[in-house]
């Protein structure tokens, strides 16, 4: 008796709501580069506010970075951690060590180091997304140009 | 793998080529050996797109006997605001060839975009002009 008005209730199941949820979306291919672009525009926003002298070189770049951020959140499916708004935590609190000289040295082993990751994005890119990463990949290779 | 869009990069590097002729006669000595060395990849890029046509079973389309500049180059000034233009326009039509392109047609395509848009930002950066990056190389601003 006391079973089968219990029945119901647990085969029902307090849980069932959560069983139906889809599961999470695997992570986009290039969401690693989103993440990447949000650090490098943070990396040279925390070398300007170190440096001010750096910012007529430095400020189109991080701007260049920033816009780079948006365009891979649009072409990315699934939703980005606010990513075209809020500098990336992990990169713009942490002030450059060092000087200006040392500064500009880090950022521009960061600039090769996102330019070989971008190249390698497009590379291995479905058509439709190969000529944004392609001028982002140009885009960094660019910034080794000012950024010195 | 698309040979128009080969070829349409092949008819940039032929007008890259021609346009680095009155480049190079208005230009200071050091701007010179650049404009030099900017014609000397394009003539590579040039040959390496004439192979990969006739690989392809294409007709590379020859080189215009002549070119009509956009303006008079007269001066250093309009030397460098023309090869500015220059390596931009090739480097858009080297972008446009990516989604056309797969495995090393497509690396061979984004090494031309990058290394135009790096000599867009040199030459900007000669003639002064700022700021000499472009957030989107080869995209129409």
């Amino acid at each position: 008796m006391g079973a089968a008005v219990l029945g119901p209730i647990s085969g029902c199941g307090l849980f069932g709501d959560e069983e139906e949820k889809a599961p999470p979306p695997a992570p986009d291919p290039l969401a690693p580069l989103l993440t990447e672009a949000l650090s490098l525009a943070g990396q040279h926003e925390a070398a300007i506010t170190a440096f001010p002298v750096l910012a007529d070189r430095l400020t189109p770049v991080a701007q260049a970075h920033r816009e780079h951020a948006t365009a891979l959140t649009k072409v990315i499916k699934a939703p980005a951690p606010s990513a075209s708004a809020s500098p990336d935590p992990s990169a713009s609190p942490t002030p450059p060590g060092g000087d200006a000289k040392s500064t500009l040295a880090a950022l521009r082993s960061a600039e090769v180091k996102g330019q070989k990751s971008a190249a390698q994005a497009c590379q291995a890119a479905p058509a439709d997304r190969a000529a944004l990463l392609g001028s982002i990949a140009a885009a960094r290779a660019t910034h080794l140009e000012v950024v010195r | 793998m698309s040979p128009e869009a080969l070829a349409a990069a092949l008819d940039a590097e032929h007008a890259a080529i021609f346009a680095y002729g009155p480049i190079g006669v208005r230009l200071d000595t050091a701007s010179a050996a650049d404009a030099r060395q900017a014609e000397a990849t394009h003539r590579g890029r040039r040959d390496a797109l004439v192979l990969r046509l006739t690989e392809l079973g294409a007709t590379p389309p020859p080189a215009a006997p002549s070119y009509a500049l956009p303006y008079p180059v007269t001066d250093r000034a309009a030397a460098l605001k023309l090869a500015t233009e220059i390596e931009e326009r090739t480097a858009a039509v080297w972008r446009a060839a990516l989604p056309q392109t797969t495995e090393a047609d497509r690396s061979t395509a984004l090494a031309a975009l990058t290394d135009c848009a790096v000599r867009a930002t040199r030459w900007r950066r000669r003639a002064g002009v700022s700021p000499a990056t472009v957030p989107f190389p080869g995209r129409a601003a």
